[in-house]
């Protein structure tokens, strides 16, 4: 179970409170208008904003002391998410060692996660030849070989085209039932997650101003703030 | 009237046509005023040395400016805040703008005989320094030259890495050589090419540094024997034959860089900043406090020596610097003009399609040319044209023609280094919608190109300015009489070691150089 309880993050611009429970293995999309502080929430949870107070915990451990890499988690960002230079094995590998000296245990686990999101044969390919569904795909075999139970993911599906991201979308929800993965995901169209996801999240002006499941959520009447989001 | 307008070339053409025929009749007024004679058999083993010499000091230079210049790059990155910092990088944006005459008096106020070096050397009872004439004083000037250069250009690549990858970076525990293999290296191999080429070409036609620090003729480059060939031998054919020698040597060199290709940068990240991952770690604490150190051992004596200035402002307000100061001021201001607008039609020319999309060979193309100006040598070019002129004008006359014109061809791969980019970026952003809207000509300009524009023209007008005002090139040929600029006036200062006025005179050319290159940046 992941755990936000009063989660503070302070800037002069901005100031983010979240408080939200995901029970393990639940996929959460997290829904809300621009600039509302999702991305702050998901960086928060990865160790990547500074938090001022608030308890973070996963399966009971305190995350708040841990620097970003010693975290259960993985993040995969809209873009970005692979080093331009490398082949889309590398970037895998470098989920297991930067260094990219793999031995032959780990190179199994590397073909395993590429073999996994359907990209085997494209593991020498560099980031430029592959497509953008086919790029993310590869952050994603990257965060599997990393075998950390949380999974974040900041709009990943964003830039690709409808179909392709609901394939994305049910990709990573087999993905998260056959490794009973957590899943936070961001998302701008919460109609394309709403078969998915278990729990739905509403974050505005630096709050989860609502939380539950999406067919109680997403009705109209909720709320006006939701309704005003949803366009009901 | 389309008809019309199909038949009619773009100006950018014209432009480039016009700089073409500048460099042909140039060279055709040299050879003509000399006869055929060119290049005797004899002079060629000089010729081949002189550029075995100057390929290797332009070699040595690039390499070491590079590696210092990245090195102090990284060092500042990873080092976000330290005591001196601020003031460490105003040194090295005044060392990048300086013009090449005061790094020269730096140069032999800081490691001279008569310097604080030599000085401190004396008290302690340790040996003097060995002279700054020679090979060595020519590769550290021209490092003390360049690789602020490459640290300003560094520091801005390195800092646009996305901030997602430097997440990234930190949530995989790079370590350091991760962070340099992976983060920092792809930005090195995209933007070391680029330097590589400018810094050797300027390098290999060094003037100023070479004629004053090179001791000798061993260690001439061609812009030298040119010079030698013009204002000692009077020999315009051989001046010809050499300049045409360099000419041919910097196409080959352009059109070698330019099968290597260009990088594109990386997509641009999102959110805040996010702190370099290898700032930890007390390795690389070490080097970088070591690199910091020796680049403002290096670089900081240089630029600091101008404060010698200080103590004579008084000369500044004498009636020559006034007048070197106004026909500095009215060359810089007509090179600058001159330069901007030759740049902004051929970047305009590189981008202009009647479909919207603009062809990459060309704009390879003249990418290509307008680095291949930084070949060209401006003491054959311009005496090529006074060859021409002279029945009409008299040297000091034709000297205010010709030097506003050379520095403005002269400065053109700058500028158009600052101009073509944003001119291409809103072409491939909107050159449909504007084709599509008809918009062609002052209007495409005001409302396309305009917005992008401003900023780059004010930098490119202040970076043209500052290049003129500070050129010590073709004015070492007109200059006297009523045609003497600040950095002439300096260099007769300093060849009457009348040091103070020359520091004085520095000092206030390094001023207005940094206070173009600040009210640039603020536009």
């Amino acid at each position: 179970m992941l755990e936000l309880d009063d989660l503070t993050v302070s800037y002069p611009d901005f100031t983010g409170r979240y408080s939200l429970v995901v029970p393990k293995g639940a996929l959460c999309a997290v829904i809300g208008p621009s600039g509302g502080g999702k991305t702050t929430m998901l960086h928060a949870i990865a160790g990547f904003e500074p938090v001022v107070s608030g308890r973070l915990a996963f399966e009971g451990q305190n995350l708040g002391p841990l620097p970003p890499a010693a975290r259960p988690c993985s993040l995969l960002f809209q873009d970005n998410n692979l080093f331009p230079h490398l082949s889309a094995a590398d970037n895998v590998a470098l989920g297991l060692k930067p260094s990219l000296s793999l031995n032959g245990a780990e190179k199994a686990v590397v073909a395993e996660a590429l073999a996994a999101v359907d990209l085997a044969d494209e593991a020498r390919r560099l980031p430029s030849e592959l497509s953008g569904g086919q790029r993310q795909r590869v952050a994603l075999a990257r965060a599997l070989a990393m075998r950390r139970p949380l999974l974040l993911l900041d709009e990943p599906f964003g830039a690709l085209d409808p179909g392709l991201r609901k394939a994305m979308i049910g990709l990573t929800d087999r993905l998260r039932r056959e490794r009973r993965l957590t899943v936070l995901m961001t998302i701008h169209t919460p109609a394309e997650i709403i078969d998915a996801a278990d729990l739905v999240a509403f974050v505005a002006e630096g709050e989860v101003r609502d939380a539950g499941a999406p067919a109680d959520l997403l009705r109209k009447g909720r709320s006006e703030t939701m309704d005003a989001f949803l366009g009901l | 009237m389309g008809r019309a307008a199909s038949l009619m070339p773009h100006p950018g053409l014209l432009a480039a046509g016009l700089i073409a025929a500048l460099v042909a009749a140039s060279l055709a007024g040299l050879s003509q005023a000399g006869g055929a004679a060119g290049l005797s058999a004899g002079s060629l083993p000089y010729l081949a040395g002189v550029v075995r010499g100057a390929a290797l000091q332009a070699a040595l230079s690039t390499l070491l400016s590079l590696l210092l210049g990245t090195a102090l790059a990284l060092a500042l990155a990873r080092r976000a805040a330290f005591p001196g910092r601020s003031a460490l990088i105003a040194i090295i944006t005044a060392a990048a703008v300086a013009p090449t005459i005061v790094v020269v008096f730096g140069m032999v106020a800081a490691f001279g005989r008569g310097g604080p070096l030599a000085t401190l050397a004396g008290f302690a009872g340790l040996p003097a320094p060995p002279a700054i004439y020679g090979l060595h004083g020519i590769v550290t000037a021209h490092v003390v030259m360049n690789a602020p250069l490459v640290a300003r250009v560094m520091l801005g690549a390195f800092a646009s890495i996305p901030a997602e990858r430097a997440r990234l970076a930190e949530a995989l525990r790079f370590g350091a050589l991760d962070c340099l293999r992976h983060l920092d290296g792809p930005v090195i191999r995209r933007e070391w090419p680029g330097l590589a080429a400018f810094i050797f070409l300027a390098c290999f036609t060094s003037f100023a540094v070479v004629l004053t620090l090179g001791g000798g003729p061993a260690n001439a480059t061609l812009e030298v024997a040119i010079y030698q060939a013009l204002r000692l031998d009077v020999d315009f054919a051989r001046a010809a034959a050499i300049a045409l020698l360099q000419i041919a040597l910097a196409l080959l060199f352009v059109a070698g860089f330019g099968l290597t290709g260009a990088r594109l940068p990386d997509a641009p990240g999102q959110g805040r900043m996010h702190p370099r991952p290898d700032r930890a770690g007390p390795s690389l604490l070490i080097l970088d406090v070591a690199v910091i150190g020796l680049s403002a051992l290096l670089i900081g004596p240089v630029m600091l020596s101008v404060l010698a200035g200080l103590g004579r402002l008084d000369a500044l307000a004498s009636p020559e610097v006034r007048e070197a100061a106004a026909v500095s001021l009215v060359l810089a201001s007509c090179a600058a003009i001159m330069s901007v607008g030759l740049a902004l039609l051929l970047a305009s020319a590189a981008e202009a399609a009647p479909l919207g999309r603009a062809s990459p060979a060309r704009r390879r193309l003249v990418d290509l040319s307008t680095l291949a100006l930084l070949g060209l040598p401006p003491f054959a070019l311009v005496t090529g044209l006074f060859v021409l002129m002279r029945g009409s004008f008299s040297l000091t006359g034709a000297g205010f023609v010709l030097v506003p014109l050379v520095n403005a061809l002269m400065a053109l791969p700058f500028v158009y280094r600052l101009l073509a980019p944003p001119l291409r970026q809103s072409a491939e952003r909107h050159g449909r919608l504007a084709a599509s809207l008809g918009l062609t000509g002052i209007a495409r300009l005001r409302i396309v190109a305009w917005p992008v524009l401003r900023r780059p023209l004010a930098a490119a007008l202040a970076l043209a300015a500052a290049l003129s005002l500070g050129d010590f090139g073709v004015i070492a040929l007109f200059g006297g009489g009523d045609l003497i600029t600040l950095p002439y006036l300096m260099a007769e200062r300093m060849g009457a070691y009348r040091i103070d006025e020359a520091g004085a005179i520095a000092l206030a050319l390094v001023a207005v150089a940094v206070g173009l290159a600040y009210a640039a940046d603020k536009v």
